[in-house]
């Protein structure tokens, strides 16, 4: 039991590390994309490993309110995405 | 003598974390290599959230009180990422940017219908009514 818990918080740290890498280099990626569709898909993706990052916090902290936060963050992105890509093509949002 | 339960918990949290991570990292290395936008929509619009998915599984089966928030997440998740990339691909065709080595396009026909409706580029004027 204590070995599995043990495993458990050493995968959970490794997976927080890779994923923090993993943001790091998209949003380089963000900064220095090719099209404006480029980096709109760079963002999209920067939201779901902030995702990841939080649901990572939420297990390994014990803290509920990660996931509060992760609801919100989810449904900013959803909307934002879209609202950004009516923008670019109609150059209005609504 | 360990509780077998637990055991089983431990085992299937450490086997979604896994899995998720390797998710993300695949999605992000779609994102790198693919050659076009419509490819890459594949990564960004499936794998990506996958990732998210399979580490919230891990979230509801381990921490016991977050069951309801993990679920929520997913459905919300699963139902949202199409109409992202639906939006995504479709203001990538009204840009115009066309599909890499496609051998035919269904859309051209639309395309040709739309560049009077849809302002295609950056800097013109949007329609006034509507």
């Amino acid at each position: 039991m204590q070995t599995l818990d043990a495993a458990l918080n050493i995968v959970l740290y490794g997976s927080l590390v890779i994923h923090v890498l993993l943001m790091a280099v998209v949003a380089v990626r963000l900064w220095s994309g090719s099209h404006v569709i480029d980096r709109l898909m760079a963002s999209d993706m920067l939201t779901n490993l902030a995702l990841a990052v939080l649901v990572l916090g939420a297990l390994i902290y014990h803290q509920n309110i990660f996931l509060d936060v992760a609801l919100g963050l989810a449904a900013l992105g959803f909307i934002s995405v879209i609202a950004f890509a009516r923008y670019l093509t109609d150059r209005r949002m609504f | 003598m360990e509780n077998a339960f637990d055991i089983i918990v431990n085992l299937t949290a450490i086997a979604a974390v896994c899995l998720g991570t390797f998710f993300s990292m695949v999605a992000v290395l779609g994102y790198f290599r693919f050659p076009d936008v419509y490819t890459r929509l594949h990564t960004t619009g499936k794998v990506g959230v996958f990732g998210v998915v399979f580490l919230l599984v891990a979230s509801a089966v381990k921490a016991e009180a977050t069951w309801g928030y993990a679920l929520v997440l997913i459905f919300f998740l699963i139902a949202s990422s199409p109409a992202t990339g639906h939006a995504i691909a479709s203001a990538a065709y009204r840009l115009g940017i066309r599909p890499h080595n496609a051998v035919r396009n269904d859309l051209s026909d639309i395309a040709s219908r739309d560049s009077g409706t849809h302002p295609a580029k950056f800097g013109t004027k949007p329609k006034k009514d509507s």
